[in-house]
């Protein structure tokens, strides 16, 4: 007798075959070789892990170098030079199992002790934060030690990393490129110029770097997951946006970003559309206020001003709505975003009423008022649209652009009292935001430049920063959002998008709210090209 | 080499020492009254109080304005530019690996203004007042004009993404395709001085007596114009050249920015962003140089054009 299968078994069988045949031609389809022609804004200051700051170097450390984790196209953590990891019953204990034969590029065997050296020499570096919550880590960066304490060496596959106190976003730390593996041998042997000659366990290794000209990568046979499908990456070095944006239409460039002004016309122009790809990634613009100075303490001339500001004009008009207006200081692309957060709505009689209310009717006693922001035409024509906008309540706004260098300086002072800030996160946790850009612990240089001090907040954020991914910890980050956007200490305008042209043949290329154009920090082993 | 050669020649460098002793100063003074701060630039927008303080240490930023001149006149004395703060690497190693392309490309700007220059002048020269003068001047004014960026721009679209002749950007394997745009963008500044002077000098040479009784002896046009009208003009126009050839070489950082050219002049607009004080130092010394190097091949070549200078 013959089975009997029913249309709905045949349906599911066929759609077996389906997906076997069509997984098995997309496995056929990866094609191997080909050199990927990416592009830089500027020259990486460093190669070095453990001094890197910036986007530009990480793009090229997250090639050259793995982490003991990485972030997957959801950000979640996911096993790299970790093959597994376990976390103690209070939080504060990891000890992670290391893939065994990992070899960096000059053919030794990775081994737990390299992580731990790594981790120690990053913490001496230009981003300590990254280690500071590992138990004797601020002894090492104040240069009282030379061993963090915390972090004790297994065996030659496992570690263990203890916490001064719990930390939920502590896996994302390890997937940063700060907390990348280097072998001790080759950082000895070339000291500063480890940072022009770098060597890890990443999919492509280093060939040379002719400065301000590009950066040339060639594939690791022996990467740990196999090698890539590329022969070569080279970035270029091409700081005018209009010079890659020509250079991608002359088929130099495989990737690049959309040009400022071009975002429109890219998505219309028959030749350039098919490549257009827009995504959200994980900053917020805004404008700040130094809540010490006057008259900006005064909550009042700060709502006053944030309900004079329409977002929507800036979205609309300069940025041809190729980013989302912002309602919250938080991106809707990080996990832990709240879609209830509310603006201080665009409402000019609130706002000229609330300047009365503070003695300051018609804009007297506060006009004019001086705008600090770092140069670039952007933040230029911003600026000029507030200045119309808060001219409208009897604010007149003087526009001072400064480089970035002086921006900085002067913000971290305390010396500007209405300032743009932009902010990225560096790993995608709310914490990321709200603690560093808000706590009182951190007023000036290490983040809240508003000098914000309110107790509840501090307390809200320290119980949240300690507590396990969930609601208990997502609520208290909300209703410390909503409370610094009702206090106005920080008006948000949008939220970033990355703005990229791809070419249709370029495979593979993660577009995780992680990775902007033109410094991708996507993971380049998964690309390959189809031509 | 003559007496006057050497004259020359070491009153140049007597020069070198004030004027890299002076410019170094302005620079020294003027950054430290900018402001900024190296240490807290190099720490992106999260800074870390402890450790801006360990790099302005490592820095030697915590030690006096004098100290730290100084220390930088005496490194400089032993022939040391210093350590990059933003690369970590040698002043000198950075300044040498930038100078080849630069030099490349101001060289190549100059060839160009030079030859399409001369070439201008002369043509506006033998006929002035005439409809080619009258183009041919207006042509100058509009290359003296034009921006720079814009010039790229448009040179760049037109050679290089419509017709696909030409790279659009890069310093290439250093091949000469590369090398062409930007060195006719840099060039065609100074291409309308060097035609405007090259037109104003002819025509007060051929005002001359010996020009006419030339003339008179039936000496053909172009060989008067080329044997004895043109190294009588040449003196202004040497010196618009040369002083032309130290502007072009410090003076390029848009034709660089343009057509990412890895020159002196991008590095110099970066590391003053960076608060990069010893490689602003080093490069702005390179430049006193050029231009104190530029001087004294202009009285070199007057030496060898004009035979009165010598007799002095």
């Amino acid at each position: 007798m013959r089975p009997r299968i029913g249309p709905l078994a045949t349906a599911v069988l066929g759609l077996l075959v389906v997906a076997l045949v069509a997984g098995g031609a997309a496995q056929e389809a990866r094609k191997s070789g080909g050199t990927l022609r990416a592009v830089f804004v500027s020259d990486p200051p460093t190669l070095d892990p453990a001094e890197a700051t910036d986007l530009t170097s990480a793009a090229v450390i997250r090639q050259v170098f793995d982490a003991l984790l990485e972030l997957d196209e959801r950000l979640r953590p996911a096993s790299a030079l970790a093959v597994s990891w376990t976390v103690s019953q209070d939080q504060r204990v990891y000890t992670f199992k290391l893939r065994s034969g990992v070899r960096f590029h000059n053919g030794r065997v990775m081994r737990a002790a390299d992580v731990k050296y790594s981790f120690e020499r990053a913490a001496r570096g230009k981003r300590p934060w990254v280690f500071d919550k590992v138990v004797g880590a601020r002894d090492v960066i104040a240069g009282r030690a030379t061993e963090i304490a915390g972090i004790h060496v297994v065996d030659d596959v496992t570690l263990e990393i203890r916490l001064d106190r719990p930390f939920a976003p502590f896996l994302y730390l390890l997937a940063y490129d700060a907390a990348s593996v280097v072998p001790r041998e080759e950082t000895d042997k070339r000291g500063a110029s480890f940072a022009s000659h770098p060597v890890g366990t990443g999919a492509f290794r280093f060939v040379s770097w002719r400065r301000d000209d590009q950066v040339v990568l060639e594939r690791f046979p022996e990467h740990f997951r196999g090698p890539a499908a590329l022969d070569r990456v080279v970035f270029r070095v091409i700081p005018a946006e209009i010079t890659r944006f020509n250079e991608y239409r002359a088929g130099q460039l495989d990737l690049t970003d959309i040009p400022t002004g071009h975002c429109q016309s890219a998505q219309r122009d028959p030749q350039l559309r098919g490549d257009v790809a827009i995504w959200p990634t994980l900053g917020t613009a805004a404008v700040r206020f130094n809540v010490e100075r006057a008259p900006f303490n005064d909550v009042r001339v700060r709502r006053a001003i944030a309900h004079a500001i329409d977002p929507s004009i800036i979205v609309d008009r300069l940025l041809e709505r190729c980013v989302t207006a912002a309602r919250g200081i938080l991106p809707p692309a990080l996990p832990g975003y709240n879609p209830e957060v509310k603006r201080l709505v665009f409402d000019r009689d609130l706002a000229r009423r609330l300047l009365a209310e503070a003695g300051h009717a018609g804009g007297k006693g506060v006009s004019p008022l001086a705008y600090h922001f770092n140069t670039t035409d952007t933040n230029q024509r911003i600026a000029e649209l507030l200045q119309a906008q808060l001219k409208e309540i009897g604010i007149a706004l003087e526009l001072r652009r400064l480089d970035w260098a002086a921006h900085l300086k002067l913000v971290d002072l305390g010396s500007a009292g209405f300032f743009r800030q932009a902010w990225i996160a560096d790993y995608p946790d709310p914490e990321n935001f709200l603690t560093v850009l808000f706590h009182s612990r951190n007023v000036g240089a290490p983040g809240n430049t508003s000098r914000y001090r309110n107790p509840r907040v501090d307390r809200l954020l320290d119980e949240a920063d300690v507590m396990a991914a969930g609601a208990g910890r997502d609520s208290r980050y909300h209703e410390v959002e909503q409370m610094i956007i009702d206090d106005a200490a920080w008006v948000s305008l949008y939220h970033y998008a990355s703005r990229a042209l791809v070419k249709p043949y370029v495979k593979g290329l993660e577009r995780s709210a992680q990775s902007s154009a033109p410094e991708f920090l996507a993971p380049l082993r998964k690309v390959w090209l189809d031509r | 080499m003559s007496l006057t050669a050497l004259r020359v020649v070491g009153g140049r460098v007597a020069a070198v020492v004030p004027v890299a002793f002076g410019v170094t100063l302005l620079v020294f003074l003027l950054n430290a009254a900018a402001l900024g701060d190296p240490a807290r630039a190099a720490m992106g927008q999260r800074g870390d109080p402890e450790v801006i303080a360990r790099i302005r240490r490592d820095y030697a930023l915590d030690r006096p304005l004098v100290a730290q001149y100084g220390a930088w006149m005496a490194r400089l004395a032993r022939g040391d530019l210093g350590h990059s703060y933003h690369q970590q690497r040698a002043v000198t190693e950075i300044i040498l690996e930038r100078a080849p392309a630069t030099l490349r490309l101001a060289l190549a700007a100059t060839l160009v203004s030079v030859l399409v220059g001369v070439m201008m002048g002369a043509l506006a020269a033998r006929r002035p007042g005439s409809l080619v003068d009258h183009v041919i001047m207006a042509t100058a004014v509009l290359g003296i004009s034009t921006p720079v960026f814009w010039l790229g721009m448009m040179l760049s679209l037109v050679f290089a993404v419509t017709l696909g002749w030409l790279p659009v950007s890069g310093y290439g394997g250093g091949d000469w395709q590369h090398l062409v745009l930007p060195a006719v963008t840099l060039g065609a500044l100074h291409t309308g001085s060097v035609a405007r002077m090259t037109r104003g000098s002819l025509l007060e040479v051929t005002r001359q007596d010996y020009m006419t009784a030339a003339r008179a002896k039936g000496l053909a046009e172009p060989v008067l114009l080329i044997k004895h009208a043109l190294r009588n003009a040449a003196i202004p126009v040497v010196t618009v050249i040369g002083i032309g050839l130290a502007d072009l070489l410090v003076g390029a950082p848009l034709t660089e920015t343009v057509f990412a050219w890895p020159g002196l002049g991008r590095l110099l607009v970066a590391a003053v962003g960076q608060r990069d004080l010893p490689v602003v130092m080093g490069a702005v010394l390179v430049f006193a140089l050029v231009y104190v190097v530029a001087n004294l091949l202009v009285d070199l070549a007057y030496l060898v054009i004009d035979p009165r200078t010598r007799a002095r």
